[in-house]
């Protein structure tokens, strides 16, 4: 319960309607795309505008009120997952593209603007914005470099953090600052690198200005196939280690294109024990050139067939079962957990082969669905909660994946976040040391530990077991956005 | 500079002779107290204005940086971490003295993963280095800020060079550090896995505090195909505008050039003398270099030749040949000598700024009114594919009131980048010589920047007074 003369503070900022303190009216707002976490926060705010954001954070820090900034609440690990005795601060309402500069390749964006509306917009001067998390459509651009958002994309384009040029933000105490530059680089720390990814607990953002580029002129797919999951995983290694660096490329087991196939029909071979889906852009006679280079490697790498796109269309086609891939996978199993490590590439066809033995032993079956190239894993874990025993055994083959991970000299979460879901890997990951350091940027920039708190970075406490994602039967808010 | 002015004091006699005895306890007979020594290791290039360290110790692993900095966190003696001393902005002055720790012993490449297209290096590794023994894998480590630094130095300073318009700087190319922290542990950030998503982004903490932070004693970077076919073009211009004109339409078309510099008709001039640089006249001059297949590449060239030739550019040349590509790249290297050497018995320092691609010609024009106001000589060059540019300013030290013209050139240089919606340094940093600047541009997140460093580094021992100004109120803060 908030002090009613805060409520009524809050309620002189913004107008009546941009207020919701009845359990009725910010049920919406419990959870996140995590639904495992749930909370009624005390109060959800909707400001219009920077100077209203001013205002609610100094209210907050007066009084010492936990604050939970939210965009679009597609977070996969709870980011957004709102505090009890908290408000949370949604920036729904800052929704404006306010410029798109085509001589500095730049467009200036609120926190509230969807992902794709960015490359709606700048596609009239020929340019996008390149990461792309598959839930693109609904995901927000603060949500974005609040978590360094990745996508298909990123293994060429970079991740958020290296497409976004200057982040305009309001701390705790409500002064207004400004990350990053206009200009390539902004000298001093790189404070706008800590934003990014800081998962909201270091300011609250109000402004992105993010890097656009030449739309390529031509873009081809080559879908190829396997039938031996870690050839699969080696020719991954290869194709990058050749020197190419394709705009996508991903891989789907066979549990995998066997679920989507019959959802998107691309025609993909299910015999094959996994799938790479490698695309090439740029100029034509780029293209041309690299998916001969392409062609070659994977020949050489066992794969037993090849099919290269041969328009727009097949393009799109062929992408369909892999955006798809996930509610696909949740129409044949009434759960699953999904897992977010990174790992090296080189170590892929090891990993693979663990998960794949690991499948057996639980008989828990695993499909295999990622960003290959950058070496971020999603094994899809189906299992059956209402079966007895079977939770608790795909929570352990999940934890054990992602010790493999760190083991590897990989990362428990590679694009998903910490939030609340992973806050225990993290004491896995990092020791004190590291720790420490984390909680020494935190008290810089918010000193009272009001901005989110609780996700992120656990309190050296609070070192214990892994957390994970868990979905049951497919009750993922929008089930039908096509997500990782 | 005024900015920099802190209160402490310099270590005590005896402080000095304890600390040292404990280094000698560590680090055995690679400690130096002789003033040669200390001379080499208390500035960079540039200006010589230096600040000697009272001891220069030499460490060959990563506990022996600890316990170098756990002795100095102890007795709240300065720690300057020291590369090869190339750097431009006074980093390595230790402005009240302390130990500098010289890491050129550590100088082994660690692992190189081919496959995964990374390598591993002690921060002592210069780049040079680096590419010598990448030699017969295929790869290579594109970041050239043209000075043959270690990649410590590079990581710390943020560098960047001829080649960031393809390849990125040293933000984007550094995947994982090991650091020695303010209260000596050994801290290691980032990782081999390409993303991640598990807590704040240290790595780019590290990356250009100019070791005000911790002393970066490993560092993880990508790797790059040496590709298929390299080639370049040069290409002179009537005057300035042209020139950048030609630039700026060549990035808003994305053509995908891996090093885009300029040289202004005083630079060319100079260079041509030299560097010997036959056939050319001295007159504003883009040189190009293109990555990429032999198709990709002709591809390339043949669209820069029919922007420049729009924008007047005449006696385009292209080349495939290593030898003839290497000179020219070589003549750029050069310029800061040869600028030097258009006025005998001067000095020159160089000063760095960086605009939106959109502001670039405006801000170079204006400059160039600016310098021939002042009457100095004052070469322009530089990246200016990434809105980069520099200026070499020579002065006569002997001519009273010539050093503050040329300071006043740089300040108002770096002033008018900002008011432009730039920066201060596009890769030389802050150091010490541009902390006013910093105050300027940054406004209110200089006060979140002092308050990492007090976070961090508590007992303000890290190469204090550099990067950010010391805490507290800040003289003429608009």
């Amino acid at each position: 319960m908030l002090d009613p003369a805060f409520t009524s503070a809050l309620a002189a900022i913004v107008p009546g309607e941009a207020l919701l303190t009845s359990a009725e009216d910010t049920r919406p707002y419990e959870c996140d795309g995590l639904t495992l976490y749930r909370e009624l926060p005390a109060a959800v705010v909707l400001p219009d505008d920077e100077a209203q954001v001013v205002r609610i954070l100094e209210l907050c820090h007066a009084a010492r009120v936990p604050v939970v900034a939210r965009g679009a609440g597609t977070s996969l690990s709870g980011g957004a997952l709102p505090i009890a005795d908290g408000v949370v601060l949604s920036l729904a309402k800052f929704r404006r593209i306010v410029s798109i500069d085509p001589l500095s390749r730049t467009a200036v964006v609120e926190p509230g603007v969807r992902n794709l509306a960015v490359s709606e917009a700048a596609a009239a001067c020929g340019l996008f914005y390149a990461p792309d998390p598959s839930s693109q459509i609904a995901c927000s651009i603060g949500g974005n470099v609040a978590e360094n958002a990745g996508g298909v994309h990123c293994l060429k384009y970079g991740l958020t953090v290296h497409n976004v040029r200057k982040v305009r933000g309001v701390l705790v105490t409500g002064e207004i600052v400004e990350f990053g530059s206009d200009a390539l680089d902004a000298p001093g720390y790189d404070l706008l690198a800590l934003v990014t990814g800081s998962e909201g607990l270091l300011a609250v953002i109000t402004q992105v200005t993010v890097k656009l580029l030449p739309k390529p002129r031509e873009a081809r797919v080559v879908l190829a196939a396997f039938d031996d999951l870690e050839k699969a995983g080696a020719a991954v290694g290869a194709v990058i280690g050749a020197g190419i660096i394709p705009g996508g490329l991903e891989m789907m087991d066979q549990p995998a294109t066997r679920a989507v196939e019959p959802f998107v029909h691309a025609g993909y071979p299910l015999d094959a024990a996994a799938v790479l889906l490698v695309e090439a852009d740029g100029t034509p006679e780029e293209v041309e050139s690299e998916i001969a280079e392409i062609r070659q490697v994977l020949t050489a790498g066992g794969a037993t067939s090849l099919r290269v796109s041969a328009d727009e269309a097949e393009r799109l086609l062929l992408w369909s079962g892999r955006k798809a891939a996930f509610p696909a996978v949740g129409r044949i199993s009434p759960d699953y957990y999904c897992i977010d490590g990174t790992i090296p590439r080189a170590a892929l066809p090891r990993v693979l082969a663990q998960i794949e033995a690991w499948s057996r032993d639980y008989g828990l079956p695993c499909a295999n669905v990622f960003h290959a190239g950058d070496g971020n894993l999603h094994p899809l874990i189906l299992f059956d909660a209402e079966k007895p025993g079977d939770k608790e055994r795909t929570i352990e083959f999940g934890d054990r994946i992602l010790e493999l991970c760190i083991e590897v000299g990989g990362t428990i979460t590679g694009e998903h976040g910490v939030g609340i879901e992973k806050i225990r890997g993290m004491c896995a990951q990092f020791p004190p040391g590291a720790l420490e350091r984390f909680h020494g940027v935190k008290r810089a920039f918010d000193e009272r530990a009001l901005l989110n708190p609780g996700k992120g970075v656990p309190t050296l406490a609070r070192c214990a077991e892994f957390g994970r994602m868990h979905v049951h039967a497919g009750a993922l808010p929008h089930p039908d956005l096509p997500r990782f | 500079m005024n900015a920099a002015t802190g209160t402490r004091g310099r270590p005590t006699a005896e402080a000095i002779r304890s600390v040292t005895e404990g280094l000698r306890l560590t680090c055995g007979d690679r400690v130096a107290t002789g003033q040669a020594i200390r001379d080499q290791h208390g500035h960079g290039e540039g200006l010589a204005d230096g600040a000697l360290p009272d001891v220069v110790v030499f460490p060959q692993s990563n506990d022996e940086v600890a316990a170098v900095v756990r002795l100095c966190a102890a007795a709240r003696m300065p720690v300057i971490a020291f590369g090869v001393g190339t750097s431009l902005e006074g980093h390595v002055a230790a402005l009240y003295g302390g130990v500098c720790i010289d890491l050129s012993q550590m100088n082994r490449v660690l692992e190189v993963h081919a496959e995964d297209l990374d390598c591993r290096v002690q921060a002592g590794v210069t780049r040079e280095q680096l590419n010598a023994e990448l030699k017969g894998t295929g790869l290579f480590f594109p970041i050239d800020p043209g000075a043959n630094a270690t990649l410590g130095g590079m990581a710390s300073t943020r560098a960047s060079g001829t080649n960031a318009v393809r390849y990125g700087t040293m933000r984007e190319n550094v995947l994982g550090l090991t650091v020695v922290t303010a209260d000596g542990r050994i801290v290691h950030t980032g990782g081999r896995a390409r993303k991640s998503s598990a807590g704040y982004d240290l790595t780019r903490l590290f990356v250009g505090a100019e070791g005000t932070l911790g002393v970066i004693t490993e560092v993880a970077v990508r790797l790059y195909g040496i590709p298929e076919a390299i080639s370049a073009a040069v290409c002179q211009f009537p005057d300035l505008k042209s020139a950048v004109d030609s630039v700026i339409v060549a990035m808003q078309l994305g053509v995908p050039v891996a090093r885009i510099e300029l040289l202004d008709a005083v630079q060319m001039d100079a260079s041509i003398r030299y560097s010997r640089l036959d056939g050319f006249a001295a007159k504003p001059t883009l040189f190009f270099e293109f990555h990429g297949t032999e198709a990709s590449v002709r591809e390339q060239a043949e669209t820069i030749e029919s922007i420049t030739g729009d924008h007047g550019g005449s006696a385009f040349r292209w080349t495939s040949s290593p030898e003839e590509r290497s000179k020219l790249w070589k003549a750029r290297h050069n310029a800061y000598y040869a600028a030097l050497a258009l006025a005998p018995g001067s000095q020159a320092f160089a000063t760095d700024a960086c605009v939106p691609i959109s502001r670039l010609a405006d801000c170079v024009m204006e400059t160039q009114a600016d310098i021939d106001a002042t009457g100095l000589i004052a070469p322009i060059l530089g990246h200016v594919g990434d809105g980069n540019f520099h200026l070499v300013i020579v002065f006569d030290p002997a001519r009273p009131g010539d050093r503050e013209k040329a300071e006043g050139l740089a300040a108002r240089a770096s002033l008018r980048a900002i008011a432009m919606g730039g920066t201060c340094t596009g890769e030389h940093g802050i150091g010490v010589h541009k902390l006013d600047a910093l105050v300027v541009e940054h406004g209110e997140a200089v006060s979140l920047m002092q308050a990492v460093k007090r976070a961090l580094d508590p007992l303000d021992i890290m190469n204090p007074g550099k990067t950010v100004p010391h805490a507290g109120p800040v003289a003429g803060r608009p």
